[in-house]
């Protein structure tokens, strides 16, 4: 058991956290030191599938998150998941296998182990918005984000399937102005916060993913946004590895920073540049940063 | 010795799928007292009952048991049978081994092992039985009608035609309900006011009704033919009595900017008013929170303007008791504020439309204010955010009805057509507007109904599109609908000036606390339940109750109105006898052994229990025990299991028959 008030998790980072959203894993892991909360990731984890396992063979798919939940077992304290795809497909595996006893039976036979259905698998969000809750979350605060307009962007998988991931409201979810308020933040009310980016179609059509995400940024800019916060590797590579090539295509100019939830909390929680990767990003946040005040 | 008989059903193959019905007619046949067993393919038939009469006699069975479906269905129908051939009809009991066994097992031999057992206990109970003489009660030929809807109204005519009192009880202070509110209605485009407002006058001026407004029922006592409803009359602050209707009163009133909620809140009301000039009574009503007299006790305009002295500060809620026979519940519906999500409900809002956020995301009832001649934009089509005619319109079917997902899995039903009718309206009133629907599938049964929907995309040009909208966001002044058209397979985003949705039909607001006061059932929504979906579709399983219109389930004006006089006609069925007959399924108190505690009078919901002096010869008072007057008790059993010496049973189930079934087994 562990003790009240303090929490610890087995963490999934999934792994595009593991290569090109290494700022997502790091300002995670020092997010989660400095608000005190046990990290320890799960040996031998591998991918998830992703989007692409599920298309092919259903089998497979459940059969890779299946594994990964029955890892996650070894470790003590429910799984902290940090991309919203994992998190989908994590959840969704429970959920199907849940259902259907059939195939359970057939995944359990193709990992050679019994799937973990119970366990809890919760996104980064939830657990700082309700396992640590938005009063600790307050507490340690040490710069708040005053005057920083920031469009929360949920993307497609976060709160879908409807009924599967259970994090909040389907199509009006709050979650993450929610989080960002408590860390001092404005939130703007925009449009296209729950539209698709694209998503993988960044290596097949990135034709679609540049009409998309330029929906996406338009949307946030005529909100008055001065940056977006995503909580998906795949979101944050559309909105902004692509930024510069969609400023081309549409003749505009956004200069939109976006962030990864930790790095914003992390940011309020006083830590550093460094410790948040925050020259990683592709769109310089520097600017507008020193421009706020915040670093 | 009593020599009984059983009769074993097959129910076509409802029960012989998995009961071996011969079998357990040969098994029970066996058991103590049983002088005949037999099984039939449907009992309940003509020959089946035949079956039942000719064993009665020429085996001179002195108990029948019926192994069949649920007692609910078909005993009075075997009961009648056995009446027929002679015996006490209490003598018959059914042994339920359709919904109890035969359609919740598998397994055929266990199913039959229960089955028998379920039997033997039915057996083991109706040997005990007692002859029961039939308990008669005289009727109260006067009918309650809740709602003053179009339904209660169609309702309470009908009955008053035929001669009956009628107490018509309305929570608002006019009649008139939804349908007043309507411009025009579907499928002849005749207005609403004018086919609704002569009603309400013949309600108003009918020798036989006696109308309460802006009244509520308070509780309900007593049973079939015999009920006492209390009615809570609010405080209406204007003696109905001494008002003429002037109206000088309203006029005066400077309060003068509280929305309106008949006209959907788009229009503005006094605080003194009646919610719309053709109301019924054309008396008006203090809002008591938003009177300045009532708020600061300064003011009193009103009553310092009314020539005969009508408005009354001082005037008190009035609860008044009203004897009835038979109540017709005729509450109606509510549309679905999307924007809600109901708290402790499955149900989950539609934060994504901006209903309520969006001023010119609207739903079907204001529009329908909007397209009315009486309502507050006088008939033009206006935006409610700057007052300028829009020029692209949707309209979205389906929002939050057949959304399991969201909660909601049945079909509004009215949507299909009304959105039709408001493209027309559209057209009409704004011709270089363009109309675009969203819908799932168009569902027109209705007789000229599918007629009328052709006619709104061949005649009057609404484009169709066949999908539903995801989303609706504010991008300037316009309102961007992004949706799928499901038969192109492409998504679409329509810049539009107004949005119009048609979002599901629920039952009113409250609809389950009156339920609980009226002793009904109600299903997960809150609708009313009938007795039965298809046979008994006006009654409630309560005697003595009926249900008319959208209280029910969501319904048209034409259906609403048919089913108003389907009550209305079950009403002056039961009126059309001067005594009831009742079922003698009522408590006994053994005086000997009863000691007077009274606990059985705290607990019986029907308050059937009196107190009755024992005395002697001498007329000494011995001493003072329960007596259950079987006029007024329901056979609920509560005070049997109350009773701590054991001294009050229900007949049919007393404690001696219970045993006898546990050992049985
Ligand atoms: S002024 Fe008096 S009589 Fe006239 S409508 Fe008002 S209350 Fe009635
Ligand atoms: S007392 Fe004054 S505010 Fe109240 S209803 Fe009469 S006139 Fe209006």
């Amino acid at each position: 058991m562990t003790p009240k008030n303090i929490l610890k998790y087995a963490y999934y980072p999934g792994c595009s956290l593991h290569a090109s959203a290494g700022e997502y894993d790091l300002s995670t892991r020092e997010l989660f030191k400095k608000l005190n909360i046990g990290l320890t990731e799960v040996p031998d984890w591998f991918c998830c599938g992703a989007t692409p396992a599920h298309n092919v063979d259903e089998l497979l798919s459940l059969s890779l998150c299946a594994k990964n939940l029955e890892l996650a077992e070894q470790v003590d304290g429910d799984l902290a998941v940090a991309c919203a795809a994992c998190f989908s497909r994590l959840k969704t595996t429970q959920h199907v296998l849940g259902e259907s006893d059939v195939k359970r039976k057939q995944v359990e036979k193709a990992i050679d182990a019994p799937v973990p259905l119970n366990g809890n698998v919760k996104h980064l969000l939830d657990i700082l918005a309700r396992d640590l809750g938005l009063e600790r979350l307050e507490q340690a605060v040490t710069k708040p984000l005053a005057g920083l307009k920031v469009a929360c962007y949920y993307g497609c998988l976060l709160t879908r399937p409807n009924d599967v991931p259970n994090l909040d409201c389907v199509e009006a979810p709050t979650i993450m102005e929610d989080v960002l308020k408590a860390v001092g933040a404005e939130t703007v009310a925009w449009s296209h916060r729950l539209e698709c980016c694209g998503a993988n179609f960044t290596l097949s059509r990135p034709g679609v993913v540049v009409q998309l995400s330029h929906a996406i940024l338009d949307s946030a800019k005529s909100a008055g946004a001065d940056c977006i916060m995503v909580a998906c590797p795949l979101c944050h590579g559309n909105l902004d590895i692509r930024q510069k090539e969609i400023e081309g295509v549409y003749s505009t100019q956004y200069a939109m920073p976006v962030f990864y939830i930790t790095q914003l909390v992390g940011l309020a929680a006083g830590l550093g540049a460094d410790k948040l990767g925050l020259d990683a990003l592709i769109v310089n946040p520097m600017p507008l940063l020193k421009q706020k005040q915040l670093l | 010795m009593s020599r009984i008989g059983v009769f074993i059903c097959h129910c076509g193959e409802n029960i012989s799928r998995t009961v071996d019905v011969e079998r357990v007619a040969a098994q029970v046949g066996t058991l103590p007292g049983v002088a005949f067993s037999t099984d039939y393919k449907y009992m309940c038939s003509d020959p089946g009952q035949g079956l039942l009469k000719k064993a009665i006699q020429e085996q001179r069975l002195s108990h029948v048991v019926v192994a069949a479906c649920s007692p609910r269905m078909h005993e009075k129908t075997f009961r009648k049978a056995v009446e027929s051939a002679g015996l006490n009809p209490f003598l018959c009991e059914m042994a339920n081994i359709r919904e109890h066994c035969s359609w919740v097992h598998e397994d055929r031999d266990e199913a039959t092992a229960k089955a028998i057992e379920i039997v033997g206990m039915m057996v083991e109970r109706v040997k005990k039985n007692r002859v029961l003489p039939t308990i008669t009660v005289p009727v109260t030929k006067r009918s309650l009608v809740i709602g003053g809807g179009i339904a209660g109204i169609q309702a309470a005519l009908d009955i008053a035609d035929a001669g009956h009192e009628v107490v018509l009880v309305e929570r608002e202070p006019s009649i008139g309900g939804h349908m007043a509110q309507l411009s025009e209605t579907f499928p002849t485009l005749d207005c609403s006011q004018c086919i609704m407002t002569p009603k309400m006058v013949d309600v108003a001026n009918h020798p036989r009704i006696k109308l309460y407004t802006y009244a509520e029922i308070e509780h309900v006592e007593g049973y079939i033919g015999n009920f006492q409803v209390t009615v809570r009359k609010k405080a209406r602050s204007v003696d109905e009595d001494k008002c003429t209707g002037c109206g000088v009163c309203m006029t005066k009133c400077p309060v003068k900017k509280i929305p309106n909620k008949f006209d959907q809140n788009l229009g503005m009301r006094p605080a003194i008013y009646v919610p719309f000039p053709q109301a019924v009574p054309n008396t008006p009503v203090i809002d008591r929170e938003n009177c300045t007299k009532f708020k600061t006790g300064k003011c009193g305009v009103c009553q310092k303007v009314c020539g005969p002295g009508a408005v009354d500060y001082e005037q008190e809620d009035q609860l008044i008791v009203e004897p009835v026979g038979a109540i017709v519940v005729a509450t109606g519906f509510d549309l679905y504020s999307i924007e809600e999500k109901p708290k402790g409900s499955a149900i989950k809002g539609y934060g994504e439309f901006g209903h309520g956020k969006i001023p010119d995301v609207i739903d079907g009832m204001t529009f329908e204010r909007l397209a009315s001649a009486s309502g507050p934009t006088g008939g033009k089509i206006l935006r409610p955010s700057d007052g300028r005619e829009p020029k692209q319109i949707v309209f979205i079917q389906c929002v939050g009805s057949r959304a399991r997902e969201k909660g909601i899995s049945y079909c509004s039903k009215i949507c299909c057509m009304y959105t039709a009718k408001h493209t027309m309206l559209y057209h009409h009133k704004v011709h270089d507007g363009q109309a675009y629907v969203f819908f799932m599938d168009a569902r027109t049964p209705g007789k000229s109904y599918d007629e009328f929907w052709r006619r709104s995309i061949e005649e009057e040009e609404a484009v169709y599109i066949r999908g539903m909208v995801s989303r609706l966001y504010q991008k300037g002044n316009k309102i961007v609908v992004m949706g799928s058209d499901i038969a192109v397979g492409v998504q679409v985003e329509i810049e539009a000036d107004m949005v119009v949705l048609a979002t599901a039909v629920q039952p009113q607001k409250g609809a389950d606390t009156l339920a609980q006061k009226l002793g009904i059932s109600y299903d997960k929504y809150h609708f009313y339940s009938e007795a039965h979906a298809k046979l008994r579709p006006v009654e409630c399983a309560t005697a003595g109750i009926y249900l008319a219109g959208a209280c029910q389930g969501p319904k048209d004006i034409p259906d609403t109105v048919s089913q108003a006089s389907a009550a209305a006609a079950k009403v002056m069925t039961l009126f059309a006898k001067d005594k009831l007959e009742r079922e003698p399924i009522v408590a006994r108190v053994r005086e000997a052994g009863c000691v007077g505690c009274f606990y059985c009078q705290k607990v019986c919901p029907y308050g059937a229990v009196e107190e009755k002096e024992i005395r002697d010869r001498q007329g000494n008072l011995v001493k003072v025990v329960a007596y259950v007057n079987p006029g007024v008790c329901g056979g609920c059993g509560t005070c049997q299991a109350t009773c701590p010496s054991k001294s009050v049973e229900l007949d049919g189930y007393t404690d001696e028959q219970i045993v006898a079934m546990i050992e049985s087994l």
